[in-house]
Protein backbone atom coordinates (compact mmCIF):
# COMPACT_ATOMS: atom_id res chain seq x y z
CA UNK A 1 0.00 0.00 0.00
CA UNK A 2 2.60 2.31 1.00
CA UNK A 3 4.66 1.55 -2.09
CA UNK A 4 1.16 2.30 -4.19
CA UNK A 5 0.64 5.62 -2.49
CA UNK A 6 4.86 6.10 -3.56
CA UNK A 7 4.39 5.68 -6.86
CA UNK A 8 1.60 8.00 -7.05
CA UNK A 9 3.43 10.70 -5.49
CA UNK A 10 6.67 9.73 -8.43
CA UNK A 11 4.63 9.58 -11.25
CA UNK A 12 0.83 11.24 -10.18
CA UNK A 13 0.91 13.74 -12.92
CA UNK A 14 2.52 11.09 -15.15
CA UNK A 15 -0.73 8.75 -14.37
CA UNK A 16 -2.84 11.89 -14.58
CA UNK A 17 -1.65 12.68 -18.08
CA UNK A 18 -2.50 8.81 -19.23
CA UNK A 19 -5.48 8.72 -17.58
CA UNK A 20 -6.97 11.81 -19.46
CA UNK A 21 -5.46 10.72 -22.58
CA UNK A 22 -7.17 7.69 -22.56
CA UNK A 23 -10.51 9.36 -21.72
CA UNK A 24 -10.01 12.19 -24.37
CA UNK A 25 -9.47 9.04 -26.86
CA UNK A 26 -12.65 7.06 -25.50
CA UNK A 27 -14.80 10.62 -26.22
CA UNK A 28 -13.31 11.19 -29.66
CA UNK A 29 -13.70 7.42 -31.07
CA UNK A 30 -17.51 7.40 -29.31
CA UNK A 31 -18.11 10.84 -30.40
CA UNK A 32 -17.53 11.98 -33.45
CA UNK A 33 -18.27 10.31 -36.47
CA UNK A 34 -15.55 10.18 -38.74
CA UNK A 35 -12.85 9.20 -36.19
CA UNK A 36 -14.96 6.27 -34.70
CA UNK A 37 -15.27 5.14 -38.70
CA UNK A 38 -11.39 5.07 -38.90
CA UNK A 39 -11.35 3.30 -35.63
CA UNK A 40 -13.53 0.73 -36.52
CA UNK A 41 -12.04 0.50 -39.53
CA UNK A 42 -7.97 0.18 -38.93
CA UNK A 43 -8.89 -2.45 -36.04
CA UNK A 44 -11.27 -3.99 -38.22
CA UNK A 45 -8.10 -4.70 -40.48
CA UNK A 46 -5.56 -5.28 -37.30
CA UNK A 47 -7.94 -7.66 -35.50
CA UNK A 48 -8.43 -9.60 -38.87
CA UNK A 49 -4.55 -10.30 -39.61
CA UNK A 50 -4.74 -11.28 -36.03
CA UNK A 51 -7.51 -13.67 -36.48
CA UNK A 52 -5.73 -15.01 -39.95
CA UNK A 53 -2.37 -15.43 -38.20
CA UNK A 54 -4.23 -17.68 -35.79
CA UNK A 55 -6.61 -19.25 -38.52
CA UNK A 56 -3.04 -20.52 -39.74
CA UNK A 57 -1.81 -21.71 -36.37
CA UNK A 58 -4.50 -23.57 -35.90
CA UNK A 59 -4.81 -24.84 -39.00
CA UNK A 60 -1.25 -26.34 -38.63
CA UNK A 61 -2.22 -27.89 -34.93
CA UNK A 62 -5.20 -29.23 -36.23
CA UNK A 63 -3.59 -31.26 -38.81
CA UNK A 64 -3.68 -34.28 -37.41
CA UNK A 65 -7.16 -34.48 -36.52
CA UNK A 66 -8.19 -33.20 -39.03
CA UNK A 67 -6.54 -36.06 -40.98
CA UNK A 68 -8.01 -38.08 -38.66
CA UNK A 69 -11.70 -37.56 -39.19
CA UNK A 70 -11.13 -37.46 -43.39
CA UNK A 71 -9.87 -40.83 -42.87
CA UNK A 72 -12.84 -41.99 -40.65
CA UNK A 73 -15.09 -39.78 -43.59
CA UNK A 74 -13.09 -42.10 -46.22
CA UNK A 75 -13.48 -45.30 -44.21
CA UNK A 76 -17.12 -44.67 -43.84
CA UNK A 77 -17.66 -44.06 -47.63
CA UNK A 78 -15.71 -47.41 -48.47
CA UNK A 79 -17.76 -49.24 -46.47
CA UNK A 80 -21.01 -48.07 -48.41
CA UNK A 81 -19.18 -48.91 -51.67
CA UNK A 82 -18.81 -52.32 -50.50
CA UNK A 83 -22.65 -51.90 -49.40
CA UNK A 84 -23.33 -51.26 -52.76
CA UNK A 85 -21.22 -54.12 -54.27
CA UNK A 86 -23.33 -55.91 -52.43
CA UNK A 87 -26.87 -54.61 -53.22
CA UNK A 88 -25.80 -55.27 -56.49
CA UNK A 89 -24.87 -59.22 -56.24
CA UNK A 90 -27.71 -59.99 -53.42
CA UNK A 91 -31.08 -58.82 -52.63
CA UNK A 92 -30.53 -55.03 -51.78
CA UNK A 93 -31.07 -54.63 -48.21
CA UNK A 94 -31.89 -51.21 -46.89
CA UNK A 95 -30.85 -51.77 -43.54
CA UNK A 96 -27.25 -50.40 -43.40
CA UNK A 97 -26.49 -52.70 -39.94
CA UNK A 98 -26.69 -55.41 -42.47
CA UNK A 99 -23.27 -54.40 -43.77
CA UNK A 100 -21.35 -56.70 -42.11
CA UNK A 101 -18.27 -55.00 -42.78
CA UNK A 102 -16.53 -52.27 -40.96
CA UNK A 103 -13.24 -50.31 -41.35
CA UNK A 104 -10.87 -48.94 -39.14
CA UNK A 105 -8.61 -46.69 -40.27
CA UNK A 106 -4.80 -46.58 -39.14
CA UNK A 107 -1.60 -45.04 -40.38
CA UNK A 108 1.34 -47.23 -41.18
CA UNK A 109 4.49 -46.69 -39.10
CA UNK A 110 7.05 -49.02 -40.23
CA UNK A 111 7.17 -50.74 -43.83
CA UNK A 112 9.81 -53.24 -45.51
CA UNK A 113 9.34 -53.32 -49.10
CA UNK A 114 12.47 -55.27 -50.84
CA UNK A 115 12.76 -58.92 -48.46
CA UNK A 116 11.28 -61.41 -50.08
CA UNK A 117 9.01 -61.67 -47.36
CA UNK A 118 7.64 -58.08 -46.35
CA UNK A 119 5.57 -56.82 -43.51
CA UNK A 120 4.42 -53.22 -42.23
CA UNK A 121 3.32 -52.04 -38.61
CA UNK A 122 0.07 -50.72 -38.21
CA UNK A 123 -0.30 -47.80 -35.48
CA UNK A 124 -3.08 -49.18 -34.48
CA UNK A 125 -3.68 -52.64 -32.48
CA UNK A 126 -6.13 -54.43 -30.59
CA UNK A 127 -7.22 -51.84 -28.31
CA UNK A 128 -8.89 -50.03 -31.38
CA UNK A 129 -10.39 -53.53 -32.54
CA UNK A 130 -7.47 -54.92 -34.91
CA UNK A 131 -6.97 -58.76 -34.64
CA UNK A 132 -5.20 -61.36 -36.71
CA UNK A 133 -6.48 -62.50 -40.05
CA UNK A 134 -8.26 -59.43 -41.31
CA UNK A 135 -7.48 -57.32 -44.74
CA UNK A 136 -5.61 -54.16 -44.48
CA UNK A 137 -6.61 -52.33 -48.20
CA UNK A 138 -5.45 -49.32 -49.20
CA UNK A 139 -7.35 -45.81 -49.08
CA UNK A 140 -7.92 -45.15 -52.68
CA UNK A 141 -7.79 -48.57 -54.04
CA UNK A 142 -6.07 -51.78 -53.82
CA UNK A 143 -5.13 -53.87 -51.03
CA UNK A 144 -2.21 -53.79 -48.61
CA UNK A 145 -2.12 -57.20 -46.80
CA UNK A 146 -3.46 -59.65 -43.85
CA UNK A 147 -3.17 -58.69 -40.38
CA UNK A 148 -0.70 -61.78 -38.69
CA UNK A 149 -0.53 -60.51 -35.06
CA UNK A 150 -1.60 -57.38 -32.68
CA UNK A 151 -0.23 -55.99 -29.64
CA UNK A 152 -2.61 -53.39 -28.12
CA UNK A 153 -1.07 -50.45 -30.28
CA UNK A 154 0.29 -52.04 -33.11
CA UNK A 155 -0.45 -54.18 -35.41
CA UNK A 156 1.90 -56.35 -37.89
CA UNK A 157 0.67 -56.93 -41.56
CA UNK A 158 1.54 -59.37 -43.89
CA UNK A 159 1.89 -57.10 -47.36
CA UNK A 160 1.05 -58.80 -50.65
CA UNK A 161 4.72 -58.89 -51.25
CA UNK A 162 5.33 -62.21 -49.35
CA UNK A 163 5.96 -65.33 -50.52
CA UNK A 164 2.66 -67.11 -48.19
CA UNK A 165 0.05 -64.85 -49.89
CA UNK A 166 -2.23 -66.18 -51.60
CA UNK A 167 -5.83 -63.95 -51.63
CA UNK A 168 -8.58 -65.09 -53.74
CA UNK A 169 -9.41 -62.87 -56.58
CA UNK A 170 -11.69 -63.14 -59.43
CA UNK A 171 -12.01 -61.05 -62.92
CA UNK A 172 -14.84 -58.34 -63.20
CA UNK A 173 -17.61 -58.80 -64.96
CA UNK A 174 -16.41 -62.08 -66.22
CA UNK A 175 -16.33 -65.35 -64.17
CA UNK A 176 -13.75 -67.29 -62.71
CA UNK A 177 -11.19 -67.09 -59.74
CA UNK A 178 -8.18 -67.89 -58.47
CA UNK A 179 -5.61 -67.15 -56.33
CA UNK A 180 -3.18 -63.98 -56.02
CA UNK A 181 0.87 -64.86 -55.98
CA UNK A 182 3.60 -62.46 -55.46
CA UNK A 183 6.64 -64.75 -57.58
CA UNK A 184 8.67 -62.03 -58.82
CA UNK A 185 10.66 -59.34 -57.34
CA UNK A 186 8.62 -56.06 -58.68
CA UNK A 187 6.14 -54.81 -56.30
CA UNK A 188 4.01 -53.51 -59.13
CA UNK A 189 3.12 -56.89 -60.46
CA UNK A 190 1.40 -60.28 -58.88
CA UNK A 191 0.27 -63.42 -60.82
CA UNK A 192 -3.00 -64.68 -60.35
CA UNK A 193 -2.74 -68.26 -60.49
CA UNK A 194 -5.76 -71.51 -61.18
CA UNK A 195 -8.00 -69.41 -63.01
CA UNK A 196 -9.03 -72.70 -65.75
CA UNK A 197 -8.46 -71.70 -69.57
CA UNK A 198 -12.18 -72.33 -70.00
CA UNK A 199 -13.03 -69.31 -68.93
CA UNK A 200 -12.68 -65.84 -71.43
CA UNK A 201 -10.30 -63.25 -70.36
CA UNK A 202 -8.82 -60.09 -71.91
CA UNK A 203 -5.60 -57.87 -71.45
CA UNK A 204 -6.52 -55.05 -69.42
CA UNK A 205 -9.22 -57.06 -67.24
CA UNK A 206 -10.08 -55.42 -63.75
CA UNK A 207 -9.03 -58.15 -61.16
CA UNK A 208 -10.81 -57.43 -57.55
CA UNK A 209 -11.15 -59.70 -54.64
CA UNK A 210 -13.78 -62.64 -54.41
CA UNK A 211 -14.87 -62.31 -51.32
CA UNK A 212 -14.49 -66.06 -50.46
CA UNK A 213 -12.73 -65.95 -47.88
CA UNK A 214 -13.32 -63.77 -44.44
CA UNK A 215 -10.96 -61.07 -44.86
CA UNK A 216 -11.87 -58.80 -48.09
CA UNK A 217 -15.22 -57.97 -49.01
CA UNK A 218 -16.22 -58.57 -52.38
CA UNK A 219 -15.35 -55.73 -55.00
CA UNK A 220 -12.17 -54.30 -53.58
CA UNK A 221 -9.99 -53.54 -56.84
CA UNK A 222 -7.07 -55.10 -57.07
CA UNK A 223 -5.41 -54.77 -60.54
CA UNK A 224 -5.58 -55.32 -64.35
CA UNK A 225 -4.17 -57.83 -66.10
CA UNK A 226 -1.43 -57.22 -68.50
CA UNK A 227 -0.64 -60.67 -70.35
CA UNK A 228 -1.66 -63.84 -69.69
CA UNK A 229 -0.42 -67.21 -71.10
CA UNK A 230 -1.16 -70.84 -70.72
CA UNK A 231 1.95 -73.04 -69.64
CA UNK A 232 2.17 -76.39 -71.81
CA UNK A 233 0.47 -78.89 -70.01
CA UNK A 234 -0.97 -77.16 -67.47
CA UNK A 235 -4.58 -76.45 -67.17
CA UNK A 236 -5.02 -73.01 -66.19
CA UNK A 237 -3.69 -69.47 -66.88
CA UNK A 238 -0.85 -68.03 -65.56
CA UNK A 239 -1.79 -64.10 -65.68
CA UNK A 240 0.53 -61.49 -64.58
CA UNK A 241 -1.64 -58.36 -62.63
CA UNK A 242 -0.35 -54.88 -62.51
CA UNK A 243 -1.59 -53.46 -59.42
CA UNK A 244 -3.28 -50.18 -59.14
CA UNK A 245 -1.52 -49.26 -55.61
CA UNK A 246 2.46 -48.77 -55.32
CA UNK A 247 2.93 -50.73 -51.95
CA UNK A 248 6.44 -49.12 -51.91
CA UNK A 249 5.12 -45.49 -50.75
CA UNK A 250 1.56 -46.10 -48.54
CA UNK A 251 1.32 -44.04 -45.61
CA UNK A 252 -2.43 -45.07 -44.25
CA UNK A 253 -4.83 -48.51 -44.70
CA UNK A 254 -8.08 -49.60 -43.45
CA UNK A 255 -8.36 -52.61 -41.65
CA UNK A 256 -11.68 -54.52 -43.19
CA UNK A 257 -13.48 -55.84 -39.69
CA UNK A 258 -16.14 -58.69 -40.43
CA UNK A 259 -18.58 -58.76 -38.44
CA UNK A 260 -19.77 -62.29 -39.40
CA UNK A 261 -16.40 -63.70 -40.35
CA UNK A 262 -15.97 -65.63 -36.69
CA UNK A 263 -19.36 -67.11 -37.49
CA UNK A 264 -18.49 -68.00 -40.71
CA UNK A 265 -14.91 -69.72 -39.71
CA UNK A 266 -16.76 -71.48 -36.86
CA UNK A 267 -19.07 -73.20 -39.07
CA UNK A 268 -16.76 -73.73 -41.94
CA UNK A 269 -14.41 -75.82 -38.93
CA UNK A 270 -17.55 -77.56 -37.44
CA UNK A 271 -17.96 -79.31 -40.87
CA UNK A 272 -14.74 -79.83 -41.70
CA UNK A 273 -14.08 -81.66 -38.45
CA UNK B 1 1.91 36.71 -6.33
CA UNK B 2 -1.31 37.64 -4.66
CA UNK B 3 -2.74 38.67 -8.15
CA UNK B 4 -1.43 35.37 -10.20
CA UNK B 5 -4.71 33.24 -9.19
CA UNK B 6 -7.00 35.70 -10.13
CA UNK B 7 -5.32 36.92 -13.35
CA UNK B 8 -4.86 33.25 -14.62
CA UNK B 9 -8.87 32.42 -13.99
CA UNK B 10 -9.88 35.68 -15.76
CA UNK B 11 -6.98 35.00 -18.59
CA UNK B 12 -8.40 31.54 -19.10
CA UNK B 13 -12.21 32.63 -18.89
CA UNK B 14 -11.00 35.84 -21.77
CA UNK B 15 -9.25 33.55 -23.56
CA UNK B 16 -12.22 30.61 -24.02
CA UNK B 17 -14.49 33.15 -24.70
CA UNK B 18 -12.57 34.81 -27.61
CA UNK B 19 -11.57 31.60 -29.12
CA UNK B 20 -15.36 30.56 -28.75
CA UNK B 21 -17.12 33.85 -29.94
CA UNK B 22 -15.00 34.99 -32.62
CA UNK B 23 -11.97 32.51 -33.70
CA UNK B 24 -14.02 30.37 -33.83
CA UNK B 25 -15.75 31.78 -36.44
CA UNK B 26 -13.09 32.61 -38.74
CA UNK B 27 -11.89 30.07 -40.96
CA UNK B 28 -9.68 30.65 -44.31
CA UNK B 29 -9.49 27.66 -46.95
CA UNK B 30 -7.27 27.68 -49.72
CA UNK B 31 -7.00 25.07 -52.32
CA UNK B 32 -9.96 22.90 -51.05
CA UNK B 33 -8.78 21.31 -48.43
CA UNK B 34 -6.17 23.03 -46.29
CA UNK B 35 -7.99 24.79 -43.70
CA UNK B 36 -6.41 28.17 -41.30
CA UNK B 37 -7.93 27.71 -38.06
CA UNK B 38 -6.76 30.06 -35.41
CA UNK B 39 -6.27 27.87 -32.09
CA UNK B 40 -5.39 30.47 -29.65
CA UNK B 41 -6.73 28.64 -26.58
CA UNK B 42 -3.53 26.92 -25.65
CA UNK B 43 -2.21 30.76 -24.69
CA UNK B 44 -4.22 29.56 -21.46
CA UNK B 45 -2.39 27.31 -20.36
CA UNK B 46 1.03 27.99 -21.69
CA UNK B 47 0.98 31.50 -20.24
CA UNK B 48 0.31 29.69 -16.31
CA UNK B 49 2.86 30.51 -13.68
CA UNK B 50 5.74 28.26 -14.01
CA UNK B 51 5.70 26.75 -11.04
CA UNK B 52 2.01 25.41 -11.19
CA UNK B 53 1.84 22.11 -10.17
CA UNK B 54 1.47 20.00 -13.09
CA UNK B 55 -1.52 17.82 -11.93
CA UNK B 56 -3.35 21.55 -11.77
CA UNK B 57 -1.92 22.41 -15.38
CA UNK B 58 -3.18 18.59 -16.62
CA UNK B 59 -7.08 19.70 -14.78
CA UNK B 60 -7.25 22.76 -16.24
CA UNK B 61 -6.07 21.49 -19.52
CA UNK B 62 -8.77 19.03 -19.66
CA UNK B 63 -11.67 21.29 -18.64
CA UNK B 64 -10.83 24.20 -20.95
CA UNK B 65 -10.34 21.13 -23.54
CA UNK B 66 -14.23 20.16 -22.81
CA UNK B 67 -15.77 23.67 -22.48
CA UNK B 68 -13.82 24.40 -26.18
CA UNK B 69 -15.00 21.16 -27.56
CA UNK B 70 -18.67 21.68 -26.31
CA UNK B 71 -18.67 24.94 -28.32
CA UNK B 72 -16.58 23.01 -31.49
CA UNK B 73 -19.14 19.90 -31.18
CA UNK B 74 -16.15 17.61 -31.60
CA UNK B 75 -15.81 15.96 -28.54
CA UNK B 76 -12.41 15.17 -27.48
CA UNK B 77 -10.20 16.54 -29.96
CA UNK B 78 -9.10 19.23 -28.69
CA UNK B 79 -8.85 18.26 -24.94
CA UNK B 80 -6.70 15.43 -25.84
CA UNK B 81 -4.39 17.89 -27.96
CA UNK B 82 -4.64 20.04 -24.70
CA UNK B 83 -3.57 17.69 -22.53
CA UNK B 84 -0.62 16.26 -24.04
CA UNK B 85 0.05 20.11 -24.47
CA UNK B 86 -0.43 20.52 -20.94
CA UNK B 87 1.83 17.50 -20.18
CA UNK B 88 4.73 18.47 -22.37
CA UNK B 89 4.93 22.42 -21.13
CA UNK B 90 6.95 21.42 -17.86
CA UNK B 91 9.32 19.54 -20.65
CA UNK B 92 9.61 22.47 -22.71
CA UNK B 93 10.50 24.89 -19.09
CA UNK B 94 12.98 22.53 -18.13
CA UNK B 95 14.44 22.46 -21.63
CA UNK B 96 14.28 26.57 -21.95
CA UNK B 97 15.21 26.88 -17.91
CA UNK B 98 18.22 29.76 -18.34
CA UNK B 99 21.45 29.14 -16.16
CA UNK B 100 20.50 30.91 -12.86
CA UNK B 101 17.30 28.94 -12.92
CA UNK B 102 13.31 29.94 -12.55
CA UNK B 103 12.25 31.62 -9.25
CA UNK B 104 9.09 30.76 -7.74
CA UNK B 105 7.20 33.51 -8.59
CA UNK B 106 7.98 33.27 -12.63
CA UNK B 107 5.43 33.29 -15.41
CA UNK B 108 6.38 32.83 -18.76
CA UNK B 109 5.30 36.60 -20.44
CA UNK B 110 7.87 38.57 -22.47
CA UNK B 111 8.11 40.99 -19.70
CA UNK B 112 9.41 38.51 -17.15
CA UNK B 113 11.42 35.87 -19.19
CA UNK B 114 12.25 37.60 -22.70
CA UNK B 115 11.48 37.75 -25.82
CA UNK B 116 13.62 35.38 -27.18
CA UNK B 117 12.60 32.90 -24.15
CA UNK B 118 9.15 33.47 -24.68
CA UNK B 119 9.14 33.06 -28.41
CA UNK B 120 10.73 29.84 -28.45
CA UNK B 121 8.65 28.52 -25.70
CA UNK B 122 5.70 29.47 -27.35
CA UNK B 123 6.40 28.36 -30.78
CA UNK B 124 7.06 24.80 -29.97
CA UNK B 125 4.35 24.80 -27.39
CA UNK B 126 1.73 25.75 -30.06
CA UNK B 127 3.63 23.33 -32.93
CA UNK B 128 2.80 20.85 -30.68
CA UNK B 129 -0.75 21.49 -29.82
CA UNK B 130 -1.97 22.35 -33.28
CA UNK B 131 0.12 19.35 -34.98
CA UNK B 132 -1.68 16.83 -32.28
CA UNK B 133 -4.45 18.68 -33.09
CA UNK B 134 -4.99 17.87 -36.91
CA UNK B 135 -3.41 14.51 -35.98
CA UNK B 136 -6.65 13.72 -33.47
CA UNK B 137 -8.75 15.42 -36.26
CA UNK B 138 -7.51 13.50 -39.39
CA UNK B 139 -7.45 10.55 -37.01
CA UNK B 140 -5.16 8.64 -39.26
CA UNK B 141 -2.11 9.62 -40.85
CA UNK B 142 -3.32 8.48 -43.83
CA UNK B 143 -3.59 12.51 -44.16
CA UNK B 144 -0.40 13.08 -43.39
CA UNK B 145 0.30 15.81 -45.91
CA UNK B 146 -2.68 17.63 -44.81
CA UNK B 147 -2.20 17.20 -41.49
CA UNK B 148 1.25 19.65 -41.67
CA UNK B 149 -0.40 21.85 -44.56
CA UNK B 150 -2.80 22.36 -41.86
CA UNK B 151 -0.48 22.52 -39.25
CA UNK B 152 2.14 25.12 -40.44
CA UNK B 153 -0.49 27.37 -41.95
CA UNK B 154 -2.78 27.61 -38.64
CA UNK B 155 0.44 27.70 -36.35
CA UNK B 156 1.41 30.74 -38.42
CA UNK B 157 -1.82 32.49 -38.40
CA UNK B 158 -2.10 32.00 -34.58
CA UNK B 159 1.04 32.00 -33.72
CA UNK B 160 0.89 35.99 -35.20
CA UNK B 161 -2.03 36.24 -33.01
CA UNK B 162 -0.93 35.24 -29.91
CA UNK B 163 2.59 37.58 -30.19
CA UNK B 164 0.17 40.80 -31.03
CA UNK B 165 -2.11 39.93 -28.02
CA UNK B 166 1.20 40.22 -25.52
CA UNK B 167 2.21 43.05 -26.84
CA UNK B 168 -1.56 44.31 -26.42
CA UNK B 169 -1.66 43.16 -22.84
CA UNK B 170 1.06 43.20 -21.51
CA UNK B 171 0.25 41.65 -18.35
CA UNK B 172 2.71 41.12 -15.38
CA UNK B 173 1.43 37.80 -13.55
Amino acid sequence: MYNVIQLFAKFGTHILFVVLEVICFYLIINYNQSQKEIFINSSNIYSAKIGEQKAILSNFANLKRVNDSLMRENANLIENLILIEYASDNIPNPDSIYNPYSLIPATICNSTINLRNNHITLCKGSREGIKPDMGVISSSKGIIGIVRSSSSNFAHVMTLLHSQTKISCGIKSRKGHGSLVWKDTDPLRMTLESVPKHEIIAVGDTIITSGFSTMFPRGILVGKIENFKIMSGSNNYNITIKLFNDLTNVKYAYVVQNRYGSEQLNLEKEITK
Amino acid sequence: MNNTVPTNIIRFLIVFLVQVWIFKHITFSFGGFVFIHFLIYPMAILLMPIKTPRSLVLGLAFVLGLMIDMSYDSVGVHTGALVFTAYIRNVIIAFLEPYEGYNIDDVPTIKNMGIGWFISYLSVGLLLHIFLYFSLEAFSFVFIFEIFLNTISSFIVTFIVILISQFIFRTKY
